[in-house]
């Protein structure tokens, strides 16, 4: 196939009025959720159970109910953790960084993957909060004048860790709200409903779609954007400092922040092509969510996971390099040691198996972009698993080497994060536009001035 | 519901560049109160209708810059000030640790500031009581139309102009929009009195249950209810039936040095005193002294008991017996004890015995000074004090 | 206006610009020669920032051609013989660098294996840092580079006169394959002329830490030649300052990423405290080097942030001239803190300060000399490449 590059790619499909724009995208919101949406929804739901039962049980009995030991005290908790936080990442990517790129392909896929940082946050949430088995006391965290006269300790990764997350929450938030407020507008105005349109007239805060608005809306969403850019990067950079501020070789690297940034885009981009294949084809957005949209995205899929490839081959390297005994050891154990078999599975999904997305002909079919995607995320699971386990379960003393192994407890609470993600997922599409309509508008063929109006 | 008051005349296009050359034309014509309705931004609107750049940035950089310095006082003050301590032997003003948190506070200050101040201070909202809500021209532009409207308060608004003027322009649809009837809400609806006194209801049940009950239900009662021995109770582990333990035999507590002459009538070898009889080591004495030993040996250790004969009287520490004592001699009796009288050693410390036997032989001192001693020591006191 | 003016016309550039890099160059060579017999070990150590200055210079920019191919971005196609004129100086690279191959032995501890023998550690890594393996590799990487050099120029320099849309879809296979190996590749070089000149330290942030600084370079260079370019009329007459807007915006977000990554691996190694890791910032703690580790945040970060943070800033051509000169200073002095702090010399006083910057100041004649030459051979815009009409009209 030949492009032409004179040209310049339609970002929509198709000949597609901005009233069909409109149709589409309201149609979930329209009509009654079908029973294919409840089987869906129940599946989801019994998964949320299963983890709900985990952590109200361990609740009731502590932490002990994991498979944590000595040395293993933090496995499962941090990396379901890291693994949510990563996840949460490509969100705000799409939506900040390819806008500051003018990216205008984003469009089509911004929302629903800013709607996906806001779950997976709320998923990574969880873990912090329960990994003590006491969620009430994690109020502690908030620097409150308190009756100890105590403030938190601020030099603490711990501490940092809950100012970035949940600033990375609050703007993420505020940055998908501002998104909405258009499209409430643009549902308040088609709705017959009259409790939807008390809905979203609240929600639309009275949007009236006037120009001398739009201008400081778009230069506050550039200024956001701007924001979300540092923000992102600072929040799984916070979050590799969990790991890298100690002293415990396999963590202590200096490559580790860019390394789990590129890591967190890895994986979010590949949950973020997971959802959507299915959201394209069940709600019949193949036109707006195009194959040239998946495959940009299995193009930066490529570029991360060599991204993450080269950390680890610099850590490998460095670790030889560094001449520190204990360095070497670990890297030898975690690649031959007992745990070889996830550092392998790792190795395989992150790196080996996204090199097929160099042909394009992967990179656009679908059923083939699926698997690898899962593999993808599979991978980055095993990644953090890999990180945190081998890491501590044979440390300095070789008296106390342990071995991991979960517990139905673990596993179950894993489960629930899953069913809670795709739960909020599956009643995001039903009651919020999954795609911003204001946004897919402005880039449809002639919705712009044809002359570049003004003084240029 | 709308009144007879004009708020503004609207047209619709059906094109974008219809719109741009409208809104040209109603510039030109020096119209001031005027608004474009677009169901997303145009490219070069600004510039079509001489906007002013917007000064959303400025509220962007104050806010930011403010949180930048306040995270930064804050922790300076908190670490350094209110209660420094020494972590990870980090200095107290940590700036490098304290750089992800002021990043964090001054992002989220930013962007707070900017959304609260576009959406309060720059659109007013919210507002779902503008006239131009739910009006036909609304729904329009916010599909797939391009509106333009002249508000009836531009000073050079004139209806029949303005509508010949937009007509001109070949707008597809000219209508007229009217400020809405203002509703008063009734706050004596039934249907609200009932739902104020359900929330109340509610609220205070679940408050009461919280405090009363919840907190001390499992497992939010703070671990009261643990599957473990306690000191008290009953054990059906041990062989004895006590939960408590005694400790290994040979076991030495930290900081403990045993006395090595206990038992014996007198210490081997000689005990010197290790304080110096400062102020400080004389008063401890004297206190010690008037908390454990006055009870029997009385203030002055004269062995005027104040028990009034319910123990019987220990003989008086200024015979020539105790005087001629070594200080060793009286700490071995402080913890060994004699006759009636019992050890001290686990009421006083071992500093505290020989502050003790200081007083002691200050006292000693006091009681039996020969009168030489006496004038001495006045003639010192007396040449301490200013004339 | 008529359609005439509109199209481009290649001009040359003044002589003026030959004269001034020629007396660069001489003025750089003879402080550097002088330096060189005043003390010969601080003077290869100079004449090494000098080298990795250009290689940082000429790398980046041929990291930008690739990124530009390969991102499909239209913007720089206008200005994208810029960059290309700069990556002109890889294979000069192999010329320069003879004179540090010639003398590893008064540059690196390592290469002394009485040394080596004694150091547990040194011995430990010798299989990787050898005079042998180290010449091969410098002799690969530079060769890797300009093999892709000639490729992508050759590919852009036929198609201003066939116009062929095939030759941008090569480059864009190129630049696929390149970047993997430019990772590679910059590493390298950065552990090996860099990291190892203080052998027994290590960091695994370091090959990203130079190329951040690299790129940055790179950057302001090519901004300050379109700036200046563009100001004299040598570029397309359709560019606007728009067009320099995204190199501002590039500038900005690099410098930022050079804070970051600067940041991460200070705030590591300072934080874990571990004396294998520490001694290498102690080391430019001492004397007068904790000013320019104190003036490397305000000079390489705070600065060029607060000049290039609102966006009127980053398409300001007096601006993005100031700051892009004010950059390239500022890596010469990342470079310094990188490489000075590891002579060992007894000599030192007023007169090194003299020639301290002798080769740097050949190095900047030298990059003007061959821009130059580039510039007379060449269009100053590649006027077959399919994507010129887009990023013409390039706006906001």
């Amino acid at each position: 196939m030949n492009i032409d590059y004179s040209q310049e790619l339609p970002v929509i499909e198709g000949r597609i009025t901005l009233a069909d724009i409109d149709r589409l995208i309201a149609k979930p919101l329209d009509e009654k959720p079908d029973r294919k949406f409840f089987i869906a929804l129940s599946i989801t739901l019994t998964l949320l159970l299963i983890g709900a039962i985990s952590v109200t049980y361990l609740f009731f009995n502590g932490t002990g109910v994991w498979g944590l030991n000595q040395p293993v005290g933090w496995a499962f908790d941090i990396t379901n953790f890291v693994f949510w936080v990563g996840i949460g990442h490509a969100g705000t990517l799409i939506s900040a960084v390819l806008y500051l790129l003018r990216q205008k392909w984003r469009t089509g896929i911004a929302r629903f993957a800013e709607a996906m940082t806001i779950f997976a946050v709320m998923c990574a949430g969880i873990f912090p909060i329960i990994h003590t088995g006491r969620p009430w006391l994690a109020g502690y965290l908030t620097p409150y004048p308190n009756q100890h006269g105590l403030w938190v300790n601020f030099t603490s990764p711990l501490v940092w860790d809950v100012f970035a997350v949940s600033t990375y929450f609050t703007v993420s938030l505020v940055f998908w709200y501002v998104g909405l407020i258009p499209d409430f507008g643009v549902l308040r105005d088609r709705t017959a409903s009259k409790l939807k349109k008390v809905i979203y007239s609240v929600f639309s805060l009275g949007w009236r779609n006037s120009h001398r608005n739009w201008q400081h809306y778009e230069k506050a969403y550039m200024l956001l954007a701007g924001f979300a850019t540092p923000l992102v990067l600072s929040v799984h950079t916070i979050v590799s400092f969990d790991f890298a501020v100690s002293i415990i070789p396999g963590w202590h690297t200096t490559i580790f922040p860019p390394y789990f940034v590129a890591g967190a885009i890895f994986s979010g981009f590949a949950m973020v092509v997971t959802v959507l294949i299915f959201v394209r084809k069940v709600f019949d957005l193949q036109e707006i969510i195009t194959l040239n949209h998946l495959e940009k995205m299995n193009k930066i899929i490529l570029v991360t996971g060599s991204m993450v490839g080269y950390a680890y081959g610099m850590e490998f390297f460095i670790a030889w390099y560094s001449g520190n005994p204990f360095e070497q050891f670990v890297f030898i154990n975690r690649a031959f040691g007992p745990y070889a078999w996830a550092y392998w599975i790792m190795v395989s999904c992150n790196v080996i198996i996204p090199q097929l997305f160099w042909f394009k002909k992967i990179r656009r079919t679908i059923p083939a972009m699926l698997v690898i995607v899962i593999f993808v995320n599979v991978g980055m699971w095993f990644e953090r698993f890999v990180i945190t386990v081998t890491s501590l379960h044979r440390d300095f003393l070789p008296s106390s080497w342990g071995y991991f192994i979960p517990t139905i407890v673990d596993i179950g609470t894993l489960i629930g994060s899953f069913g809670l993600f795709f739960t909020l997922v599956l009643l995001f599409t039903k009651t919020l536009p999954v795609v911003a309509m204001s946004e897919i508008k402005a880039v449809a063929e002639g919705a712009q001035p044809s002359h570049h109006g003004g003084d240029h | 519901m709308s009144t007879n008051k004009l708020f503004g005349i609207t047209a619709l296009f059906n094109t974008p560049d219809e719109l741009v050359h409208a809104a040209a034309k109603v510039n030109e014509l020096g119209y001031k109160n005027y608004d474009v309705h677009t169901p997303y931004p145009l490219h070069g609107m600004d510039s079509v209708m001489k906007l002013k750049p917007s000064k959303l940035g400025y509220i962007t950089l104050s806010f930011g810059l403010s949180g930048a310095a306040f995270a930064l006082l804050f922790m300076y003050w908190a670490m350094s000030l209110d209660y420094p301590m020494i972590i990870g032997g980090k200095p107290f003003f940590a700036l490098p640790a304290f750089v992800p948190i002021t990043f964090e506070v001054t992002v989220l200050f930013a962007t707070l500031a900017t959304v609260i101040g576009m959406l309060a201070f720059y659109f007013k909202f919210p507002s779902n009581s503008h006239p131009l809500h739910d009006t036909p021209y609304m729904k329009a532009v916010s599909g797939d139309k391009y509106g333009v409207c002249i508000e009836a308060d531009d000073k050079i608004f004139d209806s029949e102009k303005v509508k010949a003027l937009f007509n001109e322009l070949h707008a597809k649809e000219i209508s007229e929009v009217f400020y809405p009837a203002i509703e008063v809400a009734n706050i004596f609806e039934p249907k609200f009195i009932t739902l104020l006194v359900l929330i109340g209801l509610l609220t205070s049940g679940a408050t009461y249950v919280t405090l009363n009950k919840l907190i001390y239900m499992t497992p939010f009662d703070w671990m009261m209810n643990q599957n473990k021995v306690n000191a008290q109770s009953k054990s059906l582990f041990y062989a004895d039936g006590f939960g408590m333990r005694k400790p290994v035999d040979g076991t030495v507590a930290r900081n403990f040095i045993p006395y090595e002459y206990k038992g014996l009538a007198a210490p081997v070898v000689p005990l010197s005193n290790p304080l110096t009889p400062t102020n400080e080591v004389l008063n401890l004495g004297k206190k010690r002294f008037l908390t454990f030993c006055s009870p029997c040996h009385g203030n002055f250790g004269d062995g005027d008991s104040r028990l009034r004969g319910q123990f019987p009287n220990p003989p008086s520490l200024h015979s020539e017996k105790v005087r001629g004592w070594l200080d060793g001699n009286i700490y071995h009796v402080i913890v060994n004890g004699q006759n009636v009288m019992p050890s001290y050693s686990s009421q006083l410390s071992r500093d505290e015995r020989w502050a003790v036997i200081h007083y002691i032989r200050a006292l000693q001192k006091a009681k039996n000074a020969s009168p030489l001693e006496i004038l001495e020591a006045k003639k010192e006191t007396s040449s301490n004090v200013a004339p | 206006m008529s359609h005439h003016d509109l199209v481009y016309q290649k001009k040359n550039l003044p002589e003026s610009l030959k004269r001034l890099g020629s007396i660069l160059v001489v003025v750089g060579l003879v402080l550097g020669v002088a330096g060189f017999i005043f003390d010969a070990q601080r003077a290869l150590f100079d004449y090494l920032l000098a080298y990795v200055f250009i290689m940082s210079i000429a790398v980046g920019s041929l990291f930008l051609i690739a990124l530009e191919y390969l991102a499909g971005a239209d913007w720089s196609t206008p200005i994208r013989r810029i960059p290309e004129f700069l990556s002109s100086l890889i294979p000069i690279l192999f010329i320069l660098v003879i004179p540090l191959l010639l003398n590893l032995r008064s540059i690196f501890e390592w290469s002394h294996p009485d040394v080596t023998s004694h150091d547990k550690i040194l011995s430990g890594k010798s299989p990787y840092l050898n005079t042998t393996f180290f010449i091969i590799r410098t002799l690969v990487t530079v060769g890797i580079w300009s093999l892709f050099y000639f490729l992508f120029i050759g590919n852009s320099r036929k198609q201003d006169i066939s116009k062929d849309q095939l030759l941008t879809k090569k480059n864009n296979k190129l630049s696929a394959a390149f970047m993997p190996i430019f990772a590679i590749t910059i590493t390298i070089s950065a552990i090996d002329w860099m990291m190892s000149l203080e052998p027994h330290w290590f960091s695994t942030i370091f090959g990203i830490y130079f190329f951040a600084g690299s790129f940055v370079a790179a950057l302001a260079a090519i901004t300050l030649a379109t700036v200046l370019l563009k100001e004299k009329g040598h570029l397309h007459p359709r560019m606007n300052n728009e067009h320099l807007f995204s190199l501002g915006a590039l500038q900005f977000t690099f410098i930022n990423f050079w804070a970051y990554i600067a940041f991460s691996q200070f705030m590591l190694i300072w934080y874990a405290n571990l004396p294998e890791e520490t001694f290498w910032f102690i080391g430019r703690w001492g004397g007068y080097w904790s000013y320019i580790s104190l003036g490397l945040i305000f000079i390489h970060f705070l600065v060029p942030y607060a000049v290039l943070l609102t966006q009127p800033a980053k398409m300001d051509p007096k601006r993005l001239k100031f700051i892009s000169i004010w950059i390239l200073f500022a890596h010469v002095l990342d470079l310094y803190w990188l490489i000075m702090p590891q002579v060992h010399s007894a000599k030192a006083g007023a007169l090194t300060i003299l020639f301290e910057f002798g080769f740097i100041i050949a190095a900047l004649g030298g990059i003007i000399l061959v821009f130059y030459f580039n510039a007379k051979k060449q269009n100053l815009v590649p006027v077959g490449d399919p994507k010129l009409e887009k990023g013409l009209n390039f706006r906001l």
